[in-house]
Order: C-alpha cells, then structure tokens, then sequence
C-alpha cells in the first residue's frame, strides 16, 4: 500500500514538474521578450531567457514567495466592476462547484440508476435515455447559456426563487453595467452559516446545469454494471437465502457496481472541470475558468506568463489528485485489487 | 475500468447464419433496423450537404451586409430575401450559420479522420508490438485525455496565432488522436492474441502483412467506432474554444462556436438587452446541437451494429 502510494506520488510529481517546466518556458516564449516576472517589460537588452525566467519563478516558490504572490495575487475577470478574486478564492471557487456537481451526479446516477436498473423498460429507463442523449448533444456551456435565458425569462433579472442568475456571494456581475437590476450596492456575503448558505444559493444553478450533462452517462455506466451484478451467482444465493429484492439490490448488487461506477465518476473529473470551466464563465462564478479566460487578452497580442502558470498548475493539481483518489477508493472498495500488489 | 467480460461462443444458428449472409450485409442490416440511427443519418446529411454546399447555396457570402433600412436585426420572415432574419448590423443570419456549419463541418471531417488515422497507426502498432512502446504510448494517453483538452487548445491556439481554420484542423489532429488511441489499442492488442494470428506467425508472414490482412479487417468496426465518437468531440471542443473567444474570429471566418459566442457575448439576457433578436443565435445553437445529436446517435448505432456484443446499455 505504501509502496503504492509512494510510486503514485512521485510520478505524479514528476508530471507536475515536466509540465509546469514545459508550460513556463512555453508561455514566457510566447510573451515578449524581456518580460520579467511581476516587472512587466523591463528594458534589459539581454532578457533572460524562459529557462532563466522559470528557474526565477521555481526559486521564488521554494523561498515562499512567488507561492505568496501566485495565491493572493488579484485576478481579472469580465465580471470587472467588482474587483477580481483572489486566485485561492478562485480555487475555493471551482472546488465548491466541482463539490456540489460531484455530490449531485452521485446521488442522481445512484438513484436513476437502481431505480432504471429495477424496473427495466419503465418510464425511467426512457427518462435516463433520454438524459444521456441530451448530455451527447448540447454541449454544457450551450446549456448554461440557455438555463439562464428561461431562468431570465420566467423570474426577471434577479433570478429565479433564492436562486440568483450569476455571480457569487459579495460579487455581482455587472457586465454592461447597468441593465440588469444591479444599481444598488452588491449585498455582502456573510459569515458564517449565512456565507455558506449564500454559496449554495449562489452555485445551485450553475451546479444543476453541469450534472444533467453527466448524470445520463454516469447512471447508465451504473445501471448496466447492476444488471451484470444482478445476474451473478451470489445474488441468486442472496435471493434463495429470502432476502427481499430491496435487500438485495442495495447490500448485494449495488455494492459490487459501486467500485465501476466510481472509478468512472473519478476519472471523468477532467471532462466535469472542463465543462465547469464553461459553466463557471457563463454564470460568472469568478472561478477558475474565469480566470484562466480572463488570463489571455482578447487579441492573444501578449501573454503573461505568470497569470496562467498557477491556473494550469492547479488543474493539473486537481486532475492528478482526483485520479489517484479514483485509484485508492477503488483500492478500498475492491480487495482482489488491493492484495494484487 | 473492469475489463469487459469475454464474449460468449457464437450460437451454432448464429454462426451459421454468419457464413451464409457475411458479416457486412448482417451489420447493415442490424443499422437500418434502428429507426434512430436512420433519422440520424438523414439529419446529418442534410446538415453536411448544406455545410459543403454553402458557397452554392449561400453565394452572398458571410459577411454581405443588406443596407436597406427595414433589414437591421429584422426577425425570420420564412418567405423572402433573409429567410431566418437578419443581424443587428443587417447580415443575413441563414448566411452566416451555412458559412459556419461549413467551416466547422470542414475542421471536424478533416481533423477526425486524421486523428482516426494516427491513432489507428499508433494505436495497433502499439497494440500490436506491446513492450515499452505500448506502455509509453498509453501513459502518453492518460496524459492528455485526462486533462482538461480545453486548456490544451487554448494554449495551442496562443502558440499558432493569428489562428486560421486549416490551423484549427491541424492542432485538433494532433491533440485528439489519444481520445481514439486506447480503444483501437485495446482492439489490436486482443486480436494479436488470437489463434489466427498466431497462425500466421507460425507461417512464416511479416509482421506488416499480418497487421494489413488479419488485424486492421477485424479491427474495423472498431475504427468507424472511434472515428465518429472524435468527430463529435472535435466539433463540440471546437465550438466551446471559440465560444471562449479562442481560435478564429467570426469576421475573417465564421464557425458555429464563434457565431453563438457573438451573439450571446455576456449571457443570453445582455443579448436581448443590447437589441439582438433571439433569431441571431437560436440558427446557430440549433445547427451544432442537431449536428452534435446526428453524429452520436450514428455513433451509437455503429457500435450496435458493428459490435453486436458489446456489453453498452
């Protein structure tokens, strides 16, 4: 276990070292010559070259500055009468999305799918057809883009219920200014139990519009994964021994999927942060994705380098870590692969 | 993933059945019968007729403006000159979607079918060879399915600026042939170890008449497979960079990514607010999910068809 778990880490961290290298020098090569990190363009007629530039940047976050500087350093997002989040907020952000989306997409697939799996042909096995083919054909920032039309259309600029249409808590969008019911003061955020109340008003529909993209796919991978349980030996013992279907769709059959189910929910996370990336744009969530948008100027004429290093270095973050929990909670979930090594 | 049960021996009737009508004609058979699949078709070829036929159909171009007053940001009118309406700056709307579906139909077709071809290269040599360049090349895999392929574009497009469409085709060929790579990998790999092949090992027949003869007729279905699933891919990443603002501006060429994004700059309600009617990006969001939505059912069916066995719900 140990063994494993060390050779995950350090090959993980070998990829994050070949790609925060590669990306850098990349990046800092595509910038104008002479652009120092956090100097802008200095008149040095020999500018250092990207190695230089990253080896500057690779020292500044061992000494803990550059890290300093990377996690508090203010972004721009379009959302720009209210000043750009801090890059760590973005962060916190993207996760709390991700969290609720990963929350959602579990709790609908494991119910659709027991139920779809139970009653094969039913209205419900047609409901999750249908879902799973809505996901294949509009793509989620499509989806964003309309949920939050219907949602101006049928409960005004403000959004729907306690649900608002964009934004988060302590700071509304305002793109074009004034047009959208915004004149006062954008209310604070809170504290406490209210700061996280208001994030789950303020991700609620974002965090919707992304899992009916996935939900359809997840809940068939978990409903054909129980009609195969189902049709093992130990469900007919469990049958036999009179155990009632409930029983034995729950302890027996669905235990058994869950290991498939969420190894491929898992592993699917970097298709969910790409799409969250999209979601997160529309409905200006001031997250990542907006971030890593804002990072490039409209007119690609330069790029800075330092703005978008962290933002690619914390997806990568996310997708490796997010794929070695798939790993270990499949590890966990499944003996026979444990004691395999 | 689990790895898929084994098939099941085919039935004696089956197999019979099998010799006598060849396995082509029975796959063709198991895709008409599917009225989904069919009416997939159909769309999809209306929809890829109309793209390639855009500079036929749509001689005026995606950027003639009409100066006559009563055509600014006028609504469908389904009988004259602007079918579907015009823009706020009087360009036809039925134009520029013809133009965008054209181009975007242009990048998908190219860029999936030579993805589909690098990664049948690599993936039944690997598959085939097995040793250190399969791992290599599965690992490579990993890396870029696994992370976000949007980041990956964009940082391609920065790369390539001014971005054009053959560019776009180009960095989608070389980006997404991994997403095909694994399940034609897969494929060679167990058709490698069949009797057949060993057979032919044991004659005496290269390494390359053996790839050309017995792995790539079998690994077919397969191909079709994984080159329609890239397709889709490809036009729906392309739609979502450009949507971003990334890749090719809508004036020098219009894509349906980036004629949705123009239209809907800031959300849908800053559309209607600056005076866009909804005309102006529903043609477009209707053109890329009904050809999102022909190319996966096809998809779909194909499996079905081609791999009747297959273990997918």
């Amino acid at each position: 276990m140990t063994a494993f778990l060390l050779r995950r880490l350090s090959l993980a961290l070998l990829v994050l070292a070949l790609l925060s290298c590669g990306t850098y020098c990349f990046f800092a090569w595509q910038s104008p010559s002479g652009f120092v990190a956090g100097e802008g363009i200095s008149a040095n007629p020999h500018p250092p070259s990207p190695l230089e530039q990253y080896w500057a940047w690779v020292k500044g976050l061992w000494g803990g500055q550059t890290l300093d500087g990377i996690l508090h350093r203010p972004t721009f997002t379009r959302n720009f009468t209210s000043e750009g989040p801090m890059l760590l907020d973005s962060l916190g952000h993207t996760l709390a999305l991700l969290g609720y989306v990963l929350v959602l997409i579990l709790l609908a697939a494991v119910a659709i799918a027991l139920v779809a799996a139970a009653r094969r042909g039913s209205l419900l096995d047609l409901v999750l057809r249908a879902l799973s083919y809505l996901a294949w054909a509009v793509p989620a920032f499509l989806l964003a883009l309309l949920v939050q039309g219907i949602v101006n259309r049928v409960g005004g600029s403000r959004g729907i219920g306690p649900f608002p249409l964009a934004g988060w808590p302590g700071q509304c969008p305002a793109a074009f200014g004034l047009n959208r019911g915004f004149l006062s003061p954008c209310p604070s955020a809170g504290t406490g139990a209210a700061y996280a109340w208001n994030v789950i008003r303020y991700t609620t529909l974002p965090a919707f519009t992304l899992a009916a993209g996935f939900v359809g796919v997840h809940a068939r991978y978990l409903r054909t994964a129980l009609l195969d349980a189902l049709d093992q030996p130990y469900v007919t013992t469990a049958r036999a021994k009179g155990l009632t279907e409930r029983r034995v769709l729950l302890r027996h059959a669905l235990r058994n999927s869950l290991v498939t189910f969420a190894g491929a929910l898992l592993a699917d996370v970097g298709a969910i942060f790409g799409a969250a990336m999209a979601v997160d744009y529309v409905f200006e969530l001031n997250g990542l994705g907006s971030v890593f948008v804002s990072a490039f100027p409209v007119d690609m004429g330069s790029v800075n380098v330092n703005a978008i290093e962290p933002v690619i270095l914390l997806t990568a973050i996310l997708v490796l870590a997010s794929s070695l929990l798939a790993d270990l909670f499949v590890r966990w979930l499944d003996p026979r692969i444990r004691d395999r090594t | 993933m689990n790895a898929a049960p084994a098939p099941a021996a085919l039935e004696p009737e089956e197999a019979a059945a099998v010799a006598a009508r060849g396995y082509r004609r029975l796959a063709l058979r198991r895709l008409v019968r599917q009225p989904a699949t069919l009416a997939a078709s159909f769309v999809l070829l209306g929809l890829v007729g109309a793209g390639i036929l855009a500079p036929q159909v749509a001689p005026r171009g995606w950027n003639s403006i009409d100066l006559s007053g009563t055509w600014v940001n006028h609504g469908p009118t389904l009988a004259s000159a602007h079918l579907l309406g015009t823009d706020n700056i009087g360009r036809d709307v039925l134009d520029r979607t013809l133009w965008g579906l054209h181009y975007s139909v242009q990048t998908a077709f190219v860029a999936g079918a030579g993805a589909t071809l690098l990664a049948l290269l690599l993936g039944v040599w690997a598959g085939y060879r097995g040793g250190w360049a399969d791992a290599a090349l599965m690992r490579l895999a990993d890396l870029v399915t696994g992370f976000p392929i949007l980041v990956t574009m964009i940082a391609a497009f920065v790369w390539l600026r001014p971005i054009t469409v053959w560019k776009t085709t180009l960095v989608f060929t070389f980006a997404i042939w991994p997403f095909a790579a694994r399940a034609l990998r897969a494929r060679a790999a167990s058709i490698a170890a069949e009797e057949y092949v060993q057979a032919a090992q044991a004659l005496g027949s290269s390494d390359l008449r053996i790839v050309v003869r017995h792995v790539l007729p079998n690994a077919a279905g397969t191909v079709v497979v994984a080159g329609t699933s890239l397709l889709g891919q490809i036009v729906l990443i392309e739609s979502m960079a450009e949507f971003f603002g990334f890749g090719v501006p809508s004036v020098t060429r219009p894509t349906l990514g980036n004629l949705i994004a123009e239209a809907t700059r800031g959300g849908l309600f800053d559309a209607v607010s600056i005076g866009l009617g909804w005309w102006t990006w529903a043609t477009p969001m209707l053109a890329l999910v009904l050809l999102l939505a022909a190319v996966n059912l096809i998809g779909d069916g194909l499996d079905t068809a081609l791999n009747p066995r297959s273990s997918r719900a």
